[in-house]
């Protein structure tokens, strides 16, 4: 049974027992230190959290904490395996929790949820106290809060709890109980929000913030429109289901009963003001839009609740890690069912705009359907827009291997397929209309009847004692 | 007080630091630009705003028609 986490606070304990997170204790700006750090910390190798203990114009102890997903090791510890454990063994590791789902969440009364001991009320809200917020990136158009798991239901379906949904979203912060929120067309909110705007309805938002990390990895990973983020939580816990507590406002939403800061209130419909610009995990800011406004109206908080936010800018930063593996893994699972020839996929790079699967095809053609299986995936058909199809034998998280077999198995004049107007991803600087892109397909692999091959091609094998060897070298480097 | 990136005049201050005395927070009435006493705020001129360029940005996501 692996460490579970029912809170932000637990996992922050053993990152530090670990030495995956450090503290600042003097006196910082909140806009030009605190995403400097996120980034800095993304960058270095097995990098730590960092949490700010004094920020000016906050009483001291009011702390910040952000790049807690953001290294390989804080990845693997909110696993609960060990911090140096390799990015293929917890793809194949979530993998194997993922088939526990669905997992039913543990309701708490409203008395054993942490994140209700202290509450406001509308008039009293002010996100500006509440929460020391900050500019992350210089043309950034405003403080954003880049890491809330925010909970909704379909209004034509409300009590369905297959279909809450928990998903993160960006938000502009615009006055003390005021934000804008992006709700991109492509997005399960953005289907819902559809069903009560149609009907001038304020659709009910939970926006819950410093949740259990395997909450926030839920809320950015793409799954079906009815499966529960919740049942995937209890799932990659190892069967231990997450502890979620009813909204105060909304009897239809549930909330992490752990987590340090919940929003509650409506977006206003059928309104759109501007947002933006923010920098966005593809490298590159997203320009201004008209999006929309929610109106918060009732609070509640961990006593000294602890702020956490994300550095997101050009990869890699916390978003690519904690969105690397809860991309490659759903993928991979849809992909599998209809092609078992499938050996992994790596949706690792940029959310999945370029995706490489690994595959045995069994006769010629296969591996450009499993291109267009992917392409035509929930997460696939808007974010990816460029798909590597390799051999079997090539581990697609090693892009050594990737790039042998583009420059042994790829003829370009048979090999690479370009789909024009299809759809796209507005984020995605290539995009001359935003949300509409081409797709690229490679593939990479050894061809397979029907498909001629004149010139046969043998791999070449290791040497029988190959791993007897690197066994001893590795002995005798640690021997001296 | 004029908004950095679109230069209008109608300037609200949303917020004061809740120490007293180290910031406050301005935002713009039109355009929602923010930024705290404490910055310098520079706006490239590729993200500057006006009138036209607002009544022109993209809608996400779209509004439905109202049903009957």
């Amino acid at each position: 049974m692996p460490k579970v986490y029912q809170d932000l606070r637990s996992f922050l304990e053993v990152l530090e027992e670990e030495g995956q997170l450090v503290r600042v204790t003097n006196e910082v700006d909140p806009d030009t230190e605190i995403g400097a750090a996120g980034r800095a910390a993304s960058r270095i190798p097995n990098g730590p959290a960092v949490m700010f203990e004094h920020i000016n114009g906050y009483p001291k102890g009011q702390k910040v904490v952000t790049n807690v997903h953001g290294s390989w090791a804080n990845h693997a510890l909110m696993m609960g395996m060990p911090k140096n454990t390799s990015t293929k063994e917890q793809f194949f590791e979530l993998n194997r929790r993922w088939d526990l789902f669905p997992v039913k969440p543990n309701i708490v009364s409203r008395e054993d949820a942490p994140c209700k001991e202290n509450t406001l009320e509308e008039g009293e809200i002010n996100l500006f106290e509440l929460l020391p917020l900050y500019r992350i990136n210089e043309q950034d158009a405003g403080c954003f809060i880049s890491k809330a798991s925010i909970i909704t239901a379909d209004p034509s379906d409300p009590d369905n709890f297959d279909k809450t949904n928990v998903g993160t979203y960006r938000i502009q912060v615009k006055g003390k109980d005021r934000i804008g929120m992006q709700c991109l067309a492509m997005h399960d909110i953005a289907k819902q929000l559809w069903e009560a705007e149609k009907k001038n309805e304020p659709f009910p938002v939970a926006i819950t913030l410093g949740n259990a990390p395997l909450v926030t990895f839920m809320a950015s990973t793409p799954i079906s429109y009815t499966q529960n983020e919740y049942e995937f939580v209890g799932a990659l816990n190892g069967g231990v289901p997450a502890d979620i507590v009813k909204s105060d406002l909304y009897d239809h939403l549930y909330v992490p009963a752990g987590a340090e800061v919940v929003l509650e209130g409506y977006i206003v419909p059928r309104v759109r003001t501007v947002e933006g610009p923010f920098g966005e995990f593809p490298g590159s800011y997203s320009g201004s839009r008209l999006q929309c406004e929610a109106k918060i109206t009732h609070v509640t908080y961990r006593t000294n609740p602890i702020f956490e936010n994300l550095y997101l800018g050009m990869p890699w930063s916390e978003i690519d890690y904690l969105m690397a593996l809860n991309t490659s893994v759903p993928i991979y699972k849809q992909l599998k069912v209809d092609f078992p020839e499938i050996v992994a996929v790596n949706a690792m790079y940029t959310h999945g705009m370029t995706e490489i699967i690994s595959m045995k095809p069994r006769y010629g053609g296969q591996a450009t359907g499993a291109a267009f299986r992917l392409l035509s995936t929930p997460h696939g058909m808007p974010y990816c827009h460029n798909v590597i199809v390799v051999d079997d034998v090539v581990d697609p998280f090693d892009l050594d291997q990737v790039m042998w077999a583009l420059s042994t198995r790829v003829r370009p004049d048979k090999d690479v397929k370009v789909v024009p107007n299809c759809a796209g991803m507005p984020l995605n600087p290539t995009e001359e209309i935003p949300g509409i892109t081409a797709k690229l397909i490679i593939d990479a692999t050894t061809p397979v009847d029907p498909e001629p091959m004149k010139r046969s091609v043998e791999l070449l094998k290791d040497p029988v004692k190959t791993a007897e060897y690197t066994k001893i070298i590795t002995d005798l480097m640690a021997a001296k | 007080m004029q908004c950095p990136r679109c230069g209008h005049e109608e300037i609200s201050t949303i917020a004061t630091s809740p120490v007293e005395g180290a910031w406050e927070m301005y935002q713009c009435d039109v355009c929602y630009y923010s930024w705290r006493s404490t910055e310098n705020p520079h706006v490239d001129d590729v993200f500057k705003l006006d009138d036209e360029k607002i009544a022109n940005l993209q809608v996400i996501p779209p509004v439905p028609p109202l049903e009957a």
